[in-house]
């Protein structure tokens, strides 16, 4: 039975610039958001959009990812016919070879992509937070009777030189690509989402796999072949809540906006898009007392006795009488004890922050650092953090890491 | 089988003392009444079992099931969907002269085709009225080990008076016992007797053979109830071992029993008590975490996901899905999933069942020996 249209999910990136918190675990298996973790938000988006066949392709560190994924249900994407399959390097007949770039990730996929016989595939990248109908993508690819067409965002002009730039004509027809210029022509940014017509996509997959010269990436080779070659290019215009959460500042951030969906944020409350997450089965939330909860988002398990503003924190996270936790964003199961003071920071899985230590500040005098904590780290007892910290080892109490 | 599988299949009467908590059932039976900010009653039998290798399950359902039925799917959230035994609800069997069943004798019979053909050698049996973190294992080794034929789980605890003072036609409401060496000798039926008694928890585990044979026996004499019509006549004839729980328990009378019982799980070491041994599943609803929104203000409550705060919470449980508007007041206070509390109101000692509305302004107050209840759907 074929499919309309499958998505494939580049889920490989190490993620280098998240440092201590993809040590363990792919950028795409980093929590967000309370409750979720980065690839939620693309395979929520398949799922609502009727996309039931996604392939995630992993290399880099991808055991959490494996389990989280499991059989896909949690996505309501374990199916009889498709679903959610998870797609890593393997052994063929001819040697086996890690991913080389993102397009041969797909060519090395060639043969999952033909079961299904899709007319369409969608290219989705694993490391950006962001809601969109990929149906009403695929409305404009087939409206434009497109061969291939990329999501972009209006970016200020200023900005528009770090991005992959498409300069387009008045119908939206790519005329022009350029990546990373001095002088930007566009300010109409690739968010790295494409949709291609699957004979054309193959075609040019298995044309770059013969070029020994190439990078075997769809923004350096694939995409210039394409426009070289004169097809039919088209650029669909998205301009909801996206942001690409590749840093630990734009992690932080993109966890802060959450706080104020009114203004900023993207919006997680939304009933008719909901985003499905991996359920952590603890029981509701402890308030106690003594608590003081202002302008936070606070989940299953949490057990609160000090003060947490603006905060996020995940799933089982205890916050100790007199410990206070501000600007910050602390991750499943870690504890933070008694009088500790935790500032406008990322706390990964698993951390104990001793009593009275000081991990991060608000920021002041243009020193906004994030500190981050890496997952499992045991913060001692008056130790202190300073804001640029990045801590992924432990920290004996009444020690100082700047 | 391996070890980590018990060789019981579980049995649940999800309607039992329906009777005692007419309000919270109008539209629903014991098994599914929300407990503890996101749990159904069910839930704590059924992932007692499902925790002690149980993966046998049969809920026999008597009447307003369609919310337990919705709660329970496919049984997935327990781990429940399995090509051998799984989750099994069994609706009455409509047929002319045949009635919805009464005790457990004729609800047992009903499934009698069903217990001949399955293999597990014991029966594990319980009502859903209890939330409990049951070790099921322990009482199945306890009950191998005696050579018994028929073991039931008990508390030392006085008569709920609640459940004494009860209105109701049902004359087979709670049982005691009186005991020698942890064998039963006698059983009493709804007494009235004060202090520390040997009170029944209705968990019993019994050889499925045996159940087969005392249950087709008792259905062709046209009797009702296990307890008066199978055991009390047989006390000397069979061994009857009772197992004390000494565990948490949090049993529902009445109403106020349920805001009691909600209320203690305000205190961590109840919390602790109830769900730190094993986990309790529950239906998952995919909803967000809960958000606090600047102004709010929250003092020892216990909340579910899917909540937005903006106004006073004191001493309350919230279910999921509850909005609590700017300038509203709620203290001590149980409201169920998808409550809307609107601007400026003010509630105290209030019990909301789902999608209830109260609207802007409004006051509602009740008092803590006798909570006001709002039912479903209600607009205040």
């Amino acid at each position: 039975m074929a499919k309309e249209m499958i998505a494939m999910l580049l889920a490989g990136g190490q993620g280098s610039r998240l440092y201590a918190l993809t040590q363990k675990l792919a950028k795409p298996a980093v929590p967000f958001g309370g409750k979720y973790r980065i690839i939620d938000f693309p395979l929520s988006n398949c799922v609502n959009s009727g996309i039931d066949t996604v392939g995630i392709l992993t290399q880099y560190q991808p055991l959490v990812l494996n389990e989280y994924i499991g059989n896909g249900q949690p996505w309501d994407l374990d199916r009889l016919h498709g679903g959610v399959h998870v797609l890593p390097p393997y052994q063929q007949a001819t040697g086996s070879d890690w991913y080389k770039g993102t397009a041969n990730a797909i060519y090395q996929n060639i043969s999952f992509i033909e079961r299904y016989n899709p007319q369409y595939v969608i290219i989705l990248s694993g490391d950006q937070i962001c809601k969109q109908d990929y149906s009403d993508f695929l409305r404009f690819h087939k409206e434009k009777g497109a061969e291939f067409s990329v999501a972009v965002m209006e970016v200020p002009w200023d900005e528009a030189s770090r991005f992959g730039l498409m300069v387009t004509d008045e119908n939206d027809k790519i005329t022009e690509f350029q990546e990373k210029p001095k002088n930007p022509k566009s300010n109409l940014a690739s968010m790295g989402i494409y949709i291609f017509n699957w004979d054309i996509l193959k075609k040019y997959l298995i044309e770059d796999e013969a070029d020994p010269n190439s990078e075997n990436d769809f923004g350096n080779n694939i995409i210039p072949n394409l426009l070289r070659d004169g097809r039919n290019m088209y650029a669909y215009h998205f301009n909801g809540y996206w942001k690409d959460v590749g840093t630990i500042s734009s992690l932080w951030e993109a966890n802060m906006e959450v706080l104020d969906p009114e203004h900023s944020g993207i919006n997680l409350f939304d009933d008719k898009w909901k985003i499905y997450s991996r359920n952590s089965g603890m029981t509701g939330h402890r308030i106690t007392a003594d608590a003081v909860v202002e302008n936070s988002m606070i989940t299953d398990g949490c057990r609160v006795s000090g003060t947490v503003k603006h905060s996020i924190l995940f799933a089982g996270v205890q916050v100790e009488a007199g410990a206070v936790v501000e600007d910050a964003v602390v991750m499943g199961g870690t504890i933070i004890k008694a009088g500790a003071v935790v500032q406008h920071c990322i706390v990964a899985e698993n951390v104990v922050i001793g009593e009275n230590a000081v991990v991060g500040a608000m920021p002041s005098d243009g020193e906004k650092g994030v500190a981050t904590i890496g997952s499992g780290v045991y913060i001692g007892d008056n130790a202190k953090i300073g804001p640029n910290a990045m801590v992924n080892n432990n920290v004996k109490g009444g020690e100082e890491q700047w | 089988m391996v070890n980590s599988n018990a060789d019981a299949l579980g049995i649940i009467f999800p309607n039992s003392y329906d009777s005692l908590v007419p309000e919270l059932v109008s539209e629903r039976l014991m098994a599914s009444i929300p407990f503890a900010s996101r749990y159904r009653m069910v839930d704590f039998i059924l992932s007692s079992m499902v925790n002690c290798g149980i993966g046998n399950v049969s809920i026999i359902v008597r009447k307003n099931y369609h919310s337990l039925m919705d709660h329970l799917g496919s049984g997935r959230e327990w781990d429940l969907t399995r090509k051998n035994g799984g989750l099994n609800i069994v609706p009455p069997f409509a047929e002319k002269s045949v009635t919805v069943y009464n005790g457990r004798v004729e609800a047992l019979a009903s499934i009698l085709g069903f217990l001949r053909s399955q293999k597990e050698k014991y029966v594990v049996m319980s009502d859903a009225d209890i939330a409990v973190n049951f070790d099921f294992n322990a009482m199945i080794d306890a009950h191998i080990e005696s050579g018994a034929d028929v073991t039931v789980a008990y508390l030392e605890e006085e008569i709920p008076a609640s459940a004494m003072a009860a209105h109701t036609e049902d004359k087979n409401l709670y049982y005691t016992f009186d005991m020698e060496d942890g064998w039963v000798k006698g059983l009493k039926i709804n007494p009235k007797d004060t202090g520390i008694q040997n009170f029944s928890m209705n968990i019993y585990i019994v050889g499925r053979e045996f159940l087969i044979e005392q249950i087709s026996n008792a259905y062709a004499h046209g009797y009702i109830y296990f307890e008066r019509d199978i055991l009390a006549p047989q006390l000397d004839t069979l061994k009857i071992r009772a197992f004390r729980f000494d565990g948490y328990v949090a049993q529902i009378n009445d109403m106020k029993s349920y805001f009691d019982e909600n209320m203690k799980l305000l205190k961590d070491e109840n919390l602790d008590a109830l769900f730190s041994t094993n986990p309790i599943y529950t239906k998952i609803r995919d909803d967000n975490p809960t958000r606090y929104i600047a102004g709010a203000k929250v003092t020892n409550i216990m909340a579910a996901d899917g909540c937005v705060i903006e106004g006073e919470v004191e001493n309350s449980v919230l279910f999921r899905g509850v909005k609590i508007a700017k300038g509203a007041k709620v203290k001590n206070c149980i409201l169920m999933q998808d409550t809307v509390v609107e601007s400026g109101a003010t509630l105290e000692y209030v019990i909301t069942d789902k999608n209830v509305t109260v609207t802007a302004g409004k006051e509602l107050k009740g008092t803590d020996t006798f909570p006001v209840f709002v039912a479903k759907h209600q607009k205040v």
